[in-house]
């Protein structure tokens, strides 16, 4: 073809833009983003300090009453209840929505403000290229997402952990399981990923932040009424003391046949039982009456004891499928035509 | 060597072909002005000379062989899109900042001089200039990145007259200073005539003219003569548009290299660069490409 071709060329392939300058403009481009964040949970980090100060030394008070089962004593522990019990349930279920606000927040804009303003044009014909440029920004947004998300979840953990002890609710019970253990953390994980991979693919911010919002919403709500259930197969029994801390799934009557029995002729047997029974002051009259005529009440359940069984199965398959959509959005920065 | 080169380059979005079979030779050493109306395909072009498209057919490389957007072409390459896209909640200084960082090479002092040879100030936020500040500062970014190559998309179009002035002037020091050679796109072909020494019409998706600026306008001419004698004349010149007014008929002449006496009953001119590029935007169907876009076409079928 033409004559000069190689002397021109340098022999050698450029070595690759540092990766230090890329953490540099990962963090110019995006230190407002992580500013706001920082902000919104230290805030909320700081009420959770100031609450589980007051909650631990209530608590302390309440244990150190002395006897016990005294009326002032009572009464402390009804206050207790009162004064921090119900706000803590409360607060918490607020939190529920944080990690995919954080998320969200760091995950959606990031690749589809480039696109809806054409700053990609400029970023993504730099020498360091397109797949550093991306692979460097989601690889220390999503460990600022998923570290800032987990300290959070064990500053909560202490400041709830009383109420646990207590035996007030299980560690399965479904309102805290999204807050504690790794899961917290793997929640935000997957709302940053999502938020991301529908930020290249909508390209545009604000309906990216709304898909990922629905997305990860619809998830979390699968996940909780009809997935974490089936993580391990549920144990059965006919005993009605150990169910305190345990996740209850479902009860049942079985007949002395052995036959399961529908909850119509439970009642039937309910109603045409005696009436001493029927009327009698001690609640568990019923259940000895059916017991005594060969029915027995039946529960299957997940006990407490598997509940970092639990943690690790979410937070493994969270992080999983938050690495696959990771890798996939690098994969369409990578290939997919501007 | 070759800026940019591509054997049956192809972009198609849906069911149009936004360029088509485009064998094209850009040597180096050039300023390239890439014309054309809207639509032509001059974007699609230039987006894949830096990997921001991917060609739906035939190849495209840069800078001798490096495929298009390979990280050893962005480093030598630098481009600035439509309308100088730049982070406008940037302040100047950081996006100067910004830009070494993402770049292998960079020249900080040579930046900042420019900078205050125009005037814009470090500290102000880049949403804050003037659109032709703005264009400025991406040429600035660009240029101090001391690439090989400098491609810009319709850098003129946004412009009022006096930006589109400085600008110019901008880019001209820039190319005398560093000689790098230069692709530019523009459909306001008037601007060009002092600043482009290669010419490229793109038309309808397709390379229709390429070639040195004073070639071009050499091997060209204008006819000026009886109407009723065009077709008698059309057997025997290159005839690339004719346009009739009453009696009168103006030819745009091609007389592929020989100087040919002009034919009796016609005057002969000078052709414009404007000109030039006008005629053959109305007549689609004409083609001036040179040698060297054949024999790539040919050669691109033997390499690969």
């Amino acid at each position: 073809m033409t004559a000069v071709a190689a002397p021109a060329r340098p022999a050698t392939r450029p070595r690759p833009v540092p990766w230090t300058r890329l953490v540099w403009v990962t963090w110019r481009q995006h230190r407002v983003a992580l500013g706001g964040v920082a902000v919104l949970l230290g805030g909320l980090g700081l009420y959770l300090l100031i609450m589980g100060l007051k909650i631990h030394s209530g608590y302390a008070s309440v244990m150190s009453c002395h006897p016990a089962h005294s009326a002032a004593c009572l009464t402390l522990s009804d206050m207790f209840n009162r004064d921090y019990y119900t706000s803590a349930q409360v607060f918490s279920v607020f939190l529920l929505v944080l990690p995919v606000l954080v998320g969200v927040f760091l995950g959606a804009p990031l690749l589809a403000r480039e696109l809806e303003t054409g700053t990609f044009r400029f970023a993504w014909t730099q020498g360091c290229g397109r797949l550093r440029w991306v692979i460097i920004k989601l690889a220390l947004l999503a460990v600022a997402v998923t570290a800032a998300s987990y300290a959070f979840s064990l500053l909560w953990s202490w400041y709830f952990q009383v109420f646990f002890t207590e035996g007030l609710d299980g560690p399965l019970a479904q309102q805290y399981f999204d807050l504690r253990g790794v899961d917290f953390a793997a929640w935000a994980l997957l709302a940053f990923a999502l938020g991301a991979i529908a930020g290249v693919l909508i390209r545009r911010t604000v309906p990216a932040m709304a898909a990922s919002i629905a997305a990860w919403t619809g998830l979390d709500f699968a996940v909780n009424l009809f997935l974490r259930k089936h993580y391990q197969a549920p144990l059965v029994t006919t005993s009605s003391t150990i169910w305190q801390n345990n996740w209850v799934m479902g009860q049942w009557y079985t007949g002395p046949n052995g036959a399961v029995l529908s909850q119509q002729t439970i009642r039937n047997l309910v109603t045409h039982a005696p009436e001493s029974v029927q009327h009698s002051p001690n609640p568990n009259a019923v259940t000895a009456y059916l017991t005594a005529h060969h029915y027995r009440q039946w529960a299957s359940y997940q006990p407490e004891s598997r509940y970092w069984h639990f943690q690790l199965i979410e937070g493994g398959w969270l992080l999983a499928l938050s690495l696959v959509l990771l890798a996939a959005t690098v994969w369409l920065v990578r290939h997919k035509a501007a | 060597m070759n800026v940019i080169e591509t054997a049956g380059l192809g972009k198609r979005y849906g069911r149009t072909w936004a360029l088509k079979d485009a064998a094209l030779v850009i040597p180096a050493g050039y300023v390239v002005a890439l014309v054309g109306p809207n639509g032509a395909g001059k974007t699609t072009l230039l987006h894949m000379s830096v990997g921001l498209t991917t060609p739906t057919t035939g190849r495209i490389t840069v800078l001798g062989s490096e495929p298009a957007g390979s990280p050893a072409a962005l480093n030598q390459i630098a481009f600035v899109a439509q309308d100088a896209p730049l982070y406008k909640n940037l302040s100047v200084a950081d996006t100067l900042h910004l830009t070494r960082n993402l770049n292998r090479s960079w020249d900080q002092q040579r930046a900042e001089t420019r900078l205050r040879e125009l005037g814009i100030l470090l500290d102000r936020k880049v949403g804050k200039l003037s659109g032709g500040q703005q264009a400025q500062l991406a040429l600035t970014v660009a240029v101090a990145r001391r690439p090989r190559l400098l491609v810009l998309d319709e850098p003129l179009s946004s412009l009022d007259p006096l930006a589109r002035h400085d600008f110019m002037a901008s880019l001209m020091a820039a190319v005398a200073e560093d000689g790098l050679s230069v692709v530019l796109s523009s459909h306001v072909i008037a601007d060009l005539e002092r600043l482009a020494d290669y010419l490229i019409v793109l038309s309808r998706g397709q390379v229709q003219v390429a070639g040195e600026v004073e070639g071009l306008l050499a091997g060209h001419s204008t006819l000026t003569g009886p109407a009723a004698a065009v077709d008698d004349l059309a057997e025997r010149l290159a005839v690339v548009y004719a346009r009739r007014a009453g009696t009168v008929a103006h030819l745009l002449v091609r007389n592929n290299g020989a100087a040919e006496p002009v034919p009796s009953g016609w005057e002969a001119h000078r052709v414009g660069l404007e000109e030039l590029v006008l005629a053959y935007l109305r007549e689609p169907g004409a083609a001036a490409l040179p040698g060297p876009v054949a024999r790539v076409a040919h050669g691109s079928g033997v390499t690969a």
